[in-house]
């Protein structure tokens, strides 16, 4: 939809805003351009492309975020995005008419480092000097129009909370293509130079010029208030105060996507399972009722149901970054991180997948570093998430022996429950380690971060990063996790051959009247076989009978049998393999699809009958029962460490922009799943539990 | 004096020093440079993060955090 261009157009301008990160870059946008009108990655890269289009005095200005970035000396790729696209060598992106080289008015000789360096590319510019409101409030004054003469070309003071200069902002753009490409401000050398590379020369020099140009021109008032910024930063940073002050609002962003998106995430459930209901209305029962009811609208819930976690998680990250805090986390925690070869901003995206790796892994887009970034993508889904608690419970309260350790309230499952936390996170720490010191080493990667100064968040900006988070989700992720869904539940429900089904159900008669005759079995578990027979009879009870015969005689189950070699050294039977490849899609699913394989009885799927149930499964044609500790243990153990979540391989994939890392994830991750399950079951075993 | 060949990771908290030189080619010091700590510029330490490592500076009248390797390679003069 796009053509180069070849210099300015008379009805359309291209657009760039250029700028270092935390100058307030894309509160500008938003201010100028409202919703970007596309959001996606440039071809190639993962660095995200942000367009937006706005109208002025009957001209269409296309409007091109780009990436933040420090220097034009590329370093990374979000750096050469931005090279390429300001002198038109990124395909698709028409070279830019006008750059936009946005400076912080607070930060000047900083930012200024930036728009000489600009003066070079040979286009119109137009500085913006945004945050002017603040500089204002901390007596900061500024000589612009002599600013404007020493750069050579126009500097427009904004304050984008009030759209102050905005419109003075529109008309310089505007006027930019009729003046002409700014002339390059030339360096100059120095008095004893030490030999050193062009760059590091070249960055020298260009701070003898922006000292030059900053000289007389900026002035501080000394009669107006200290703002208690220093004091804030001092306390928020402290060793004591500050870790604590961390600690607190680490627990608010924590129990916000854990506890409060709870509500708004059983409310989408409620509005997901009466437009079920109403289908099963409207429809006839049949093969589309039930594609459209269990497969298309469970799959909609499926995604939905991130949509308050991601959404709450985004409001939270951006509201500490546009206060100035986010940096500081990453400060204060940098030292725990760096032992496993991350970084103190892989600390909230980590905490976070704790209650969904999600948008934890969305997260990550705050680490600016690939291979950071990368790196903590690739072991956030190892963080126990709110998906496995169900399984944990279920697990452990059935087969976890409640005795005490140690001390009396101490009790074993707690404390086999914690375990599997604590589990997740070595073996994070682990492969992040190995990870980086293998296949991700590199040279030193640099950790020269920028603290910002602490301001009031936008809220415009804020709702903006959520708002964008949850449509990126939606529209990237959503469709491909909605037909994982459909495939697996196709799977499990196809194909359909009757005499198998009723051969199945017949079997199910006559183990039931064959348990009963024996003679000297308890008499309670004796009418419950016989309440269980005659059941068979009634028409909910036989249709619950042939959901679970379906699902054994399906694709799915006969893949279970035929995979059962696989999970036979981990002390599984083959239903047990069959309801962890059916929980591809989600761990949670586990457990229907458990109740459903061992036959369930259908008014009761989540207390306590489905844990006398499992107590109760035989191996096929023996006694012995299947679950036993070592094995319930070894499964715990698996699903602490596998990748049975679609959503996040998808995510990974969308994210990463690569389909080999969702591969890498899920085999890394299955592959350590199986091998600790089959040391817990062989301990486990061995010790005799 | 012996604080000749002194590193900006063996300043004190507080203290404010300048610039001699940034050592190194690679990435790294071309960054640090960059982000304006050039030869001769006046630099304060701020803070240290709780375990110690990384340092909050004070450079060119905003805050910068480096690691202390990082720091290591910035050689100083007193202020």
């Amino acid at each position: 939809m796009q053509q180069p261009s070849n210099g300015p157009r008379p009805e359309r301008l291209t657009v760039a805003l250029l700028g270092n990160p935390n100058t307030g870059k894309s509160t500008l946008f938003t201010a100028l351009a409202g919703i970007p009108t596309r959001v996606g990655n440039y071809p190639g890269v993962t660095v995200e492309e942000k367009l937006g289009r706005f109208v002025c005095r009957g001209r269409t200005i296309d409007l091109i975020d780009l990436p933040g970035t420090y220097s034009l000396v590329a370093q990374g790729p979000d750096e050469q995005v931005a090279v390429d696209v300001l002198e038109g060598r990124q395909e698709g992106v028409p070279r830019p008419d006008v750059v936009v080289v946005v400076a912080d008015a607070t930060n000047l000789e900083r930012n200024l480092f930036l728009v000489t360096q600009a003066t070079g590319l040979g286009l119109p510019l137009v500085a913006a000097l945004t945050l002017w409101d603040v500089g204002r409030r901390q007596g900061r004054s500024i000589d612009v129009p002599e600013l404007a003469r020493r750069l050579g070309c126009p500097v427009i003071p904004v304050a984008t909370p009030r759209g102050e200069g905005l419109p003075a902002l529109q008309e310089a753009i505007l006027a930019a293509p009729v003046a002409g490409p700014t002339p390059a401000i030339p360096l100059r050398p120095l008095p004893d130079e030490a030999d050193r590379p062009t760059a590091a020369r070249d960055a020298i020099r260009r701070y003898a010029v922006v000292d030059r140009i900053v000289a007389g021109i900026v002035r501080r008032d000394s009669a107006a208030p200290r703002l208690p910024e220093d004091r804030i930063d001092r306390l928020l940073t402290h060793r004591f105060w500050g870790t604590l002050f961390f600690a607190a609002v680490m627990l608010a962003l924590f129990s916000s996507i854990f506890w409060l998106a709870a509500p708004l995430m059983a409310l989408l459930a409620g509005l997901v399972e009466s437009l079920s209901a109403a289908v099963t209305r409207l429809l006839p029962p049949g093969p589309l009722r039930e594609l459209v009811v269990d497969g298309l609208l469970a799959g909609v819930g499926g995604v939905v149901v991130f949509v308050p976690q991601i959404a709450l998680l985004f409001l939270f990250i951006a509201t500490l970054e546009g206060c100035g805090y986010l940096a500081r986390a990453a400060y204060l925690m940098d030292r725990l991180l760096v032992g496993v070869g991350l970084s103190g901003k892989s600390f909230i995206p980590l905490l976070s997948s704790f209650a969904c790796a999600i948008p934890g892994i969305m997260a990550t887009r705050t680490i600016e570093n690939r291979r950071d970034r990368l790196l903590t993508i690739l072991v956030a889904p190892l963080m126990s998430c709110s998906a496995r608690l169900p399984v944990y419970l279920l697990l452990c309260r059935a087969f976890v022996p409640d005795v005490a350790v140690g001390l009396p309230l101490l009790r074993l499952p707690a404390v086999v429950l914690a375990g599997m936390y604590a589990l997740g996170v070595a073996v994070a720490a682990a492969v992040a380690a190995l990870l980086s010191r293998t296949v991700f080493r590199g040279p030193p990667q640099p950790f020269v971060m920028e603290l910002p100064g602490w301001r009031w968040p936008q809220p415009a900006t804020v709702l903006e990063r959520a708002r964008e988070a949850v449509a990126s989700f939606l529209a990237n992720a959503g469709s491909l996790i909605l037909a994982v869904s459909v495939v697996v539940w196709a799977l499990s429900n196809y194909p359909r051959i009757e005499p198998r089904i009723a051969a199945d159900v017949a079997a199910r008669r006559q183990a039931l009247a064959a348990r009963i005759a024996v003679p000297d079995g308890p008499v309670a578990e004796r009418s419950e076989l016989a309440a269980e027979l005659a059941a068979l009879d009634t028409p909910a009870g036989l249709a619950a009978a042939r959901r679970s015969a379906i699902q054994r005689q399906s694709l799915l189950g006969r893949i279970g049998r035929f995979v059962e070699p696989l999970v036979r050294p981990l002390g599984w039977d083959w239903k047990i393999g069959c309801a962890v490849i059916a929980s591809f899609p989600a761990r949670e699913v586990v457990v229907g699809t458990l109740s459903v394989l061992y036959d369930l009885p259908p008014n009761d799927a989540e207390g306590t009958a489905l844990e006398r149930r499992l107590k109760a499964a035989r191996w096929e044609g023996t006694d012995r029962p299947v679950f036993t500790l070592p094995v319930a243990i070894s499964i715990l153990v698996f699903f602490a460490l596998c990748a049975q979540c679609a959503s996040t391989l998808v995510v990974i994939g969308r994210e990463t922009g690569a389909w080999v890392w969702p591969v890498v994830t899920f085999s890394y991750m299955t592959a350590l799943a199986w091998l600790g399950a089959f040391m817990a079951y062989r301990l486990g075993t061995w010790m005799g539990w | 004096m012996a604080v000749a060949l002194s590193t900006l990771d063996h300043v004190a908290v507080g203290d404010c020093v300048r610039v001699g030189d940034v050592g190194g080619t690679d990435g790294v010091s071309i960054r640090l440079l960059e982000m304006g700590l050039t030869p001769g510029v006046a630099v304060r330490v701020v803070g240290r993060a709780p375990f110690g490592d990384p340092l909050e500076l004070e450079v060119r009248g905003y805050r910068l955090s480096i690691r202390r390797a990082e720091a290591a390679r910035v050689t100083i003069e007193p202020a």
